[in-house]
């Protein structure tokens, strides 16, 4: 779920967005400049990832999974995230240009965070890998909707209501994404174990 | 706790109340239907396919003719002082003004319409939450219904909604007189003359050239799956499906990001693209730019006075 | 023993365009991908770059323009090795068509992509327009300059990459399996645009008969490593040696001459098939039946009208047409996926939206692509999809997984991983995935569409032995001769013709409905089995070859030279209807048993 126009104050609304630039101006940095059109052509399939829908009952939720976005592009993942929500306000138009940055921050933080722990966690085995895979994907998903809600209160306590409303709405989805993100995470260990290395960063090709 | 006026009201009022929203929404969706059919059939399958970015490039309007980075800029600038606005009233004003950009711009009314049923999802949220969620202030109005007294329904709490949705809506409709008015490369090259890295404006070129072609992948893979039976459900089996699906679209990515790279290595790439596009300035333009920040600046101090 | 022929048969004046001398090549993974290669490449060659799949054909490729380094041995292009400036230049004059057009059209708009490389090498914009309609009038895609690449058919795209490549006016144009899944006139549209093209032309392909009518010189890579380069007629007029290299693909043109029946007696057959049609139609019902039926897409084009044609258990039927032509759709609706408008029986029941969503259980679909089929870990997992999905107990799965593989000869495979498998193992794999579902009726899509020879013959074996009712969608009029008895024409959305694949066929010959677009072809295919015209005689033979020899003491094995007489089979052409054998040049070089010779003792001269 995404923040739209007109919802933050405008001082977060602001401060969110200088925020993101530096975290994104970072996260360039991080990247092996020539990489990036690497990073780009990836970020399309992110981008379509995040149009599948899970049936859940009688309705159905759509895919998040900054937590694999974080795994897999490691430090690239911010860039890769800003420039996916940033694609999705162009192409859906549903605005969401001014809310960009926090945005941006509340899926990009939680990829970065997960990035770094499941290569410090994920250890040797293939079990290893996935329960560090689930737990992490999952986790992703629960601090983008802490964050939400964090944004939303921003607001003022008015918020609150909302806020709580957002962080009960993404328990499901928080299940259903740390699965997917175990499973995936079980296939690529065994198919293309090279993937999970988090080729596009910068420090790691030395 | 502080205690607002509180009007009772009876609890028949309420189911009038929501009967009539219900008539109405229904009616909204039979028109807006009517208004689709021609335009779209109805499509049974949940729908993959991504709207294109600058389906009306050529134009003639006038926003068309505006020069794509004073129309940024201006545009840009307007919606942040939109979303800076706190009263119900300029939101108001404010979708008033970006509905007769729609038109002016010429884009077909019920693509926008589209985009804003959209987001109905966020937004009725917070028409529904909001009224019943918000702390209650001395001088708030309450709605308390027979019945219902644990539920106290706050007009504050809906003029709080009512502004967002405005605001939410009238930076929404600014989008397809914003992008929709240009090609996609001409609107990134100008944001690159505005200061955006270049290399960031070619990401967003080849992200965007590269979802069709992961979409068309993707929905291949779907049908390859579907003829083998596979129906998705909630289980986890369809999560594992899912997963392994996932990982193979990263794969196939991941393996074309090379091939990709090769290839533009391959004419000549050396780290940037050529820039194929020339801008001339004219005065319209920085009137036009002048009018829709002004328009802005207006909207903002209208709102902070009357707020006053 | 194999006999090396290292000679460049070609002389040409002047330095060479590329000079290779040992390249190597190992993968991070540890392949070794090009173990040695020798050649050279005037400017003006056209050679055909020939060998099984995972012969090094693209790694030696990926070096000609400096996009793998150099490792080991060298690589000059115009006396200069690819590093540095003289790259970044080299880049500019060699052009590199891809297999995937999407990999190349990486831009927003066909006149973005087709301007890349121009700007790059420094056209002004003032000339780019004129020079980017010229490259895309070129290959007739000039009405979609401003289009972006998304909307374009397989074949468009695949002539627009062309296009970005001739805008760049090179001088070496290296293609790499330009004709895969390119349907019959986009293919001959492509051989006319390279005809005409006069630079250096290097083409990796499976395709013997496209690399016949294109280029002069056939160099045969086995096992990273040059083992044959010379004319592209000897190559043709010497099966075995192509037999090795898994390129024979003699057995095809046996199979068309086969079909190729005189038009009378073609007219003859056409009744007869029909009064046969008639019996067997009374005597079984059809397994799948449409009347009338037609598909609408959701942006309103047409893309069935009135489709009509019904098939018997054990029936073979061939759909073929243009691209567009309506038969992914069609297939798509016999799968139950779309739902079009008109009567779809199947074994005889009417089928409503609810029974069509349940299709996917008698009929199996094998598509064109692997990689949109396979998605498991393993090929035990990926087997069992289709049979767990049917809810089968779980020993009955495992035991149709064991079945399914035996039956496409990957029996041992449970447990590898389908994406490290070969390109023919993972079509075969995905055969499997369908067999194991135990259809009753199997529609192929393009079957042995990316396969070499080799891999082409076993699934045709495979394909064969299948009991199913088939439905065959193809451009490939040898797997129609093959595989089919009945064929139906498709054009726009409508059937054309439907009769038996002996009448299609003989109408392909004439080319009275030249769908297939045989006439180069067919022409290469008669020109090859003149030059295979074999029989025995003795000559008087001196040989170049390889194995163990004696001088005194020192038994040792390199190759070397000498003549000796004995009786060879010689495959050559006869010069028009003279009686004179007439052996190519190198004739003298191959293949042959030693029997007494390799005891002997013999000299010869040492080189070093």
């Amino acid at each position: 779920m995404h923040i739209s126009d007109g919802v933050l104050p405008i001082g977060v609304v602001i401060g969110s967005g200088i925020a993101s630039l530096a975290l994104a101006a970072w996260s360039v940095r991080r990247t092996d400049s020539e990489d990036l059109p690497k990073v780009a052509v990836v970020t399309a399939s992110f981008f379509v990832t995040s149009l599948i829908h899970v049936p859940l009952g009688p309705t159905s939720v759509h895919l998040l999974i900054p937590g694999l976005v974080g795994i897999l592009l490691g430090p690239s993942s911010f860039l890769a995230i800003l420039l996916g929500l940033l694609l999705q306000s162009l192409l859906f138009q549903f605005g969401g240009l001014t809310a960009l940055g926090a945005n941006a921050l509340m899926m990009g933080v939680p990829a970065l965070l997960c990035g770094l722990l499941f290569n410090k966690l994920r250890g040797s085995t293939q079990k290893q890998h996935v329960i560090v895979g689930g737990l992490v994907g999952g986790g992703g998903t629960l601090l983008s909707a802490a964050l939400l809600a964090l944004l939303l209160f921003s607001g003022g306590e008015d918020f609150l209501g909302v806020a709580k409303l957002a962080l009960v709405a993404h328990l499901p989805v928080f299940l259903i994404e740390g699965l997917i993100s175990a499973f995936t995470i079980s296939f690529l260990y065994r198919v293309k174990p090279e993937l999970l290395n988090q080729r596009f960063s910068a420090l790691q090709q030395g | 706790m502080v205690e607002g006026q509180i009007i009772q009201l009876p609890l028949v009022l309420l189911l009038a109340a929501l009967l009539l929203l219900a008539l109405l929404s229904l009616l909204a969706v039979k028109v807006l239907k009517s208004a689709f059919v021609g335009k779209q059939t109805a499509q049974k399958e949940p729908d993959w396919s991504v709207p294109v970015v600058d389906a009306d490039a050529e134009g003639t309007s006038l926003f068309h003719r505006w020069d794509v980075r004073f129309k940024l800029v201006a545009l840009l600038g307007f919606a942040f002082l939109v979303v800076a606005t706190r009263s119900p009233e300029a939101a108001m004003i404010a979708l008033l003004l970006s509905f007769s950009t729609v038109l002016v711009a010429q884009q077909p009314v019920y693509r926008s319409l589209k985009r804003l049923l959209a987001m109905s999802g966020f937004l009725g949220m917070f028409l529904l939450v909001m009224p019943l969620t918000v702390v209650t202030h001395p001088e708030d109005i309450l709605l308390v219904f027979s019945g219902l007294e644990f539920l106290p329904f706050n007009l504050r709490g809906l003029q709080l909604a009512l502004a967002i949705v405005g605001k939410a809506c009238a930076v929404a409709l600014l989008m397809e007189p914003l992008l929709a008015t240009a090609s996609l490369a001409r609107t990134v090259e100008g944001l690159t003359r505005l200061g955006v890295p270049e290399k960031v404006a070619q990401m967003i070129l080849l992200a965007h050239r590269y979802i069709f072609v992961f979409l068309e992948e993707a929905r291949r893979m779907k049908t390859g799956m579907q003829v083998r039976g596979f129906k998705p459900r909630t289980s986890t089996e369809t999560l594992q499906v899912m997963g392994n699906f996932l990982g193979m679209l990263f794969v196939r990515s991941f393996e074309r990001t090379h091939r990709v790279y090769a290839a533009m290595q391959s004419r000549g790439y050396r780290g940037r693209f050529p820039a194929p596009f020339y801008f001339k300035v004219t005065a319209g333009d920085w009137l036009h730019a002048g009018v829709w920040l002004l328009l802005g600046i207006g909207l903002l101090v209208f709102d902070r006075l009357g707020a006053a | 023993m194999h006999d090396l022929q290292r000679l460049a048969p070609i002389d040409f004046d002047g330095p060479a365009q590329f000079e290779i001398r040992n390249l190597q090549y190992r993968y991070p993974n540890g392949q070794q991908a090009l173990r040695g290669v020798d050649l050279s490449v005037a400017a003006g060659d056209r050679i055909a770059l020939l060998g099984q799949n995972g012969s090094g054909k693209s790694t030696l490729v990926k070096h000609l323009n400096g996009l793998l380094p150099v490792q080991q041995g060298a690589l000059l292009y115009q006396g200069q090795p690819l590093v540095g400036e003289p790259l970044q230049r080299a880049r500019l004059e060699i052009g590199l068509l891809f297999q995937d057009p999407d990999d190349q059209l990486f831009c927003s708009t066909l006149y973005d992509d087709v301007s890349f490389g121009p700007l790059n090498q420094g056209v002004s914009l003032a000339g780019m327009e004129p020079l980017v309609r010229q490259a895309l009038a070129a290959v007739g895609l000039e009405e979609l300059l401003y289009k972006a690449s998304h909307h374009l058919s397989f074949g468009q795209k695949k002539r627009a990459a062309l296009a970005c490549l001739l805008a760049m006016k090179p001088q070496v144009l290296i293609l790499d399996e330009p004709t895969a899944n390119l349907d019959p006139g986009q293919e001959n549209i492509l051989v006319e645009l390279l005809r005409n093209y006069t630079g250096t032309l290097i083409c990796i392909t499976h395709d013997l008969l496209f690399a016949y009518e294109l280029c002069q010189r056939a160099v045969v890579l086995d096992q990273g490593q040059v083992h044959h380069d010379y004319s592209m007629a000897e190559l043709v007029a010497d099966p075995p040696s192509m037999r090795e290299h898994g390129l024979d693909f003699s057995f095809r043109l046996a199979g068309l001459a086969n079909h190729k029946l005189p038009p009378q007696q073609a007219a003859v057959a056409a009744p007869e098939a029909q009064l046969v049609d008639a019996v067997a139609a009374a005597e079984t019902t059809a397994v799948v039946e449409l009347a009338d039926y037609s598909y609408r897409y959701a942006d309103g084009t047409q893309a069935l009208n009135g489709i009509t044609f019904a098939l018997r258990a054990g029936e073979s039927v061939a759909i073929v047409g243009e691209n567009g032509a309506g038969k992914t759709t069609l297939l798509n609706c016999l799968m139950g996926i779309y739902s079009g408008v008109g009567t779809h029986l199947f074994a005889g029941h009417l089928l409503g939206k609810q029974q069509r969503r349940l299709l996917w259980r008698k009929v199996g679909m094998v598509f064109q692509d692997p990689a949109d089929q396979l998605f498991c870990a393993s090929c035990a997992e990926e087997v069992a999809f289709g049979p767990r999905q049917l809810g089968l107990p779980k020993d009955e799965v495992i035991r149709r997984v064991d079945a399914a593989l035996e039956r496409v000869r990957l029996g041992g495979y449970q447990d590898r991983v389908p994406l490290h498998l070969s390109g023919g193992e993972r079509k075969r794999l995905a055969i499997a995935t369908v067999l194991s579902m135990d259809p009753e009726l199997l529609i192929l899509d393009e079957p042995t569409a990316g396969l070499d020879p080799q891999g082409e013959e076993l699934l045709l074996e495979i394909l064969r032995q299948l009991p199913q009712t088939r439905i065959l969608v193809t451009h490939d009029p040898f797997l129609v001769a093959e595989l089919t008895q009945r064929t139906l024409v498709l054009h726009r959305g409508k059937v054309l013709q439907s009769y038996s694949t002996a009448e299609f066929l003989a109408d392909q010959n004439q080319q009275s409905l030249n769908l297939l677009a045989l006439s180069y072809k067919s022409d290469c295919s008669r020109e090859i089995l003149e030059l295979q015209h074999r029989h025995e005689h003795i000559h008087q033979h001196e040989h170049f070859h390889e194995h163990l020899h004696r001088h005194g003491e020192l038994v040792h094995s390199h190759p070397h030279q000498h003549e000796h007489e004995h009786e060879h089979v010689f495959t050559h052409s006869h010069v028009a209807d003279s009686t004179e054998h007439c052996h190519s040049p190198r004739g003298r070089f191959h293949e042959h048993p030693h029997p007494d010779h390799e005891e002997q003792e013999h000299s010869h001269e040492h080189e070093d």
